[in-house]
């Protein structure tokens, strides 16, 4: 999609139509989600804060970003795409692949399954998409980025060596900054100069990832699509939150881990998963960000238990700044689990989550929760790249 | 937007096939007749789901939201244009 929650904030309102918008968030500290192409063309970008984005578009006008409308968007869009193939996989909340070569006796042509696709998606929700055509992931990734917005760019099999020649790296899914850092230092600096690189090279100083970046550089992915049903299982359940200010009270990262924690066993209680190993992760005010674990002798996922572990991770750390970020993750992941608790204590542990569960399933999340968390803002403030419509990874957003 | 989250009374046309269309509402003593739907979403609290309409009476920008649960509507926020 494209620019898509400011896209769609423009179609909510028309008044901010053609006009250069920021969608930031509701929290104190605002850095910019996305913007209009509007406002890209004065130079603001993603990530920037609010007072960055004002010195480069004075007429920049600010958007609370409303993520509930984001995801309910998302899904009817990928509900669109599964009407011309059930081969969909959701990249993020704005980017799917489509295998549609089975559907192709069906609809004529891929290039027509795009258009139909665009023509439904601007129809029904107003909203425009670029499209990548080409034989392999890693392809039509990168033909969707080469026309934006509203963009079909279609790479023929037999042009692939022809486009690549030119396509600098770090245009390549995958290719990230430090990567393209490593590269230059050999000299390359197009797909042309990586797939023409000796791979052997490339395997002695990147090891298996040398081999594929061989390929990316030749055009080659033989990565599938995997719609969600063929997913692999998750391998963890995590929530993290950004404070609204840095902080260095101990009583203070309590309330944040106990409300974490809650999100996290209440995930995990819901599609039956239990953890053995608990991750808490602290990013300090200077954005130094590590993670320490701890695996306990069974599988949860009662949130006091997962708190009663983070807090004991802790309490084994000496924090030497304030804190800016903390995140709780369960891993070691056992799937499709319910087990019943032998003794009382843990089955009125485990009935007490259940009651809990049973209201706030009924009234919305924290309708009834831990007192240290009362009058406190509670859940996800932001979406997940790892996002998804359905399922663990499905999570509900504010 | 100014959010009010007032309940209000609206007209609505529920069509087959689970569209329900706002056509005019009562807000403070004003009946404002819906001249836009500029967008639809839905979501979730709890076991509630709420319909919500990004509505224009051609002078503001209005959120209405309805509640299946308990058939109520809402104004939840105005946005002068």
């Amino acid at each position: 999609m494209n620019a898509f929650f400011a896209s769609v904030e423009q179609q909510s309102n028309p008044a901010l139509r053609g006009k250069p918008i920021a969608v930031i968030g509701a929290a104190k500290r605002t850095i910019i989600t996305t913007c209009s192409y509007e406002a890209r063309a004065f130079g603001v970008k993603t990530g920037m804060n609010s007072w960055q984005a004002r010195q480069k578009c004075p007429e920049l006008i600010f958007v609370v970003g409303n993520n509930r409308k984001y995801t309910y968007t998302s899904k009817q869009i990928i509900g669109i795409m599964r009407e011309y193939t059930p081969l969909v996989e959701v990249f993020s909340i704005d980017e799917a692949f489509l295998d549609v070569t089975g559907c192709l006796s069906l609809f004529g042509s891929a290039e027509r399954i795009a258009l139909l696709i665009k023509e439904r998606i601007g129809k029904e929700l107003g909203l425009t998409c670029s499209i990548g055509i080409a034989p392999n992931k890693l392809l039509a990734k990168l033909a969707s980025d080469m026309q934006k917005p509203d963009g079909l760019t279609v790479i023929e099999p037999d042009k692939v060596s022809q486009v690549m020649e030119r396509v600098p790296i770090q245009d390549l899914c995958g290719i990230g900054a430090k990567m393209q850092q490593h590269l230059a230092k050999f000299g390359i600096r197009t797909c042309g100069d990586l797939g023409r690189f000796p791979v052997e090279i490339l395997k002695r100083n990147f090891g298996v990832t040398g081999e594929r970046l061989h390929y990316m550089g030749l055009g080659l992915d033989s990565a599938p699509v995997v719609p969600e049903e063929e997913a692999e299982e998750v391998k963890s359940v995590g929530h993290s939150t950004t404070l609204d200010n840095d902080i260095t009270e101990r009583r203070e990262i309590l309330i944040y881990l106990l409300q974490l924690s809650e999100m996290v066993g209440r995930r995990a209680r819901k599609y039956q998963v239990a953890g053995r190993t608990i991750t808490l992760t602290v990013r300090y005010a200077d954005f130094t960000t590590f993670s320490r674990q701890e695996s306990r002798a069974s599988h949860t996922n009662n949130s006091e238990a997962i708190y009663q572990a983070a807090v004991k991770i802790l309490e084994s750390l000496e924090l030497t700044q304030a804190v800016r970020l903390l995140g709780v993750k369960i891993s070691n992941l056992r799937h499709h689990t319910e087990q019943l608790p032998l003794f009382p204590a843990e089955r009125k542990k485990a009935l007490l989550a259940n009651a809990m569960d049973d209201v706030n399933n009924k009234f919305g999340d924290f309708a009834v929760t831990f007192g240290s968390l009362l009058g406190k803002e509670s859940g996800s403030k932001v979406i997940s790249p790892a996002w998804r419509p359905e399922g663990v990874r499905n999570v509900d957003v504010d | 937007m100014q959010r009010l989250a007032e309940r209000v009374k609206v007209a609505a046309i529920f069509a087959p096939g689970c569209q329900v269309k706002p056509v005019w509402f009562e807000w403070r003593s004003q009946k404002h007749a819906i001249t836009r739907l500029s967008f639809f979403w839905k979501d979730h609290l709890g076991g509630a789901s709420r319909l919500h309409f990004a509505v224009s009476d051609g002078s503001n920008l209005f959120e209405l939201v309805f509640d299946t649960s308990d058939q109520n509507w809402t104004l939840e926020g105005v946005e002068e244009q």
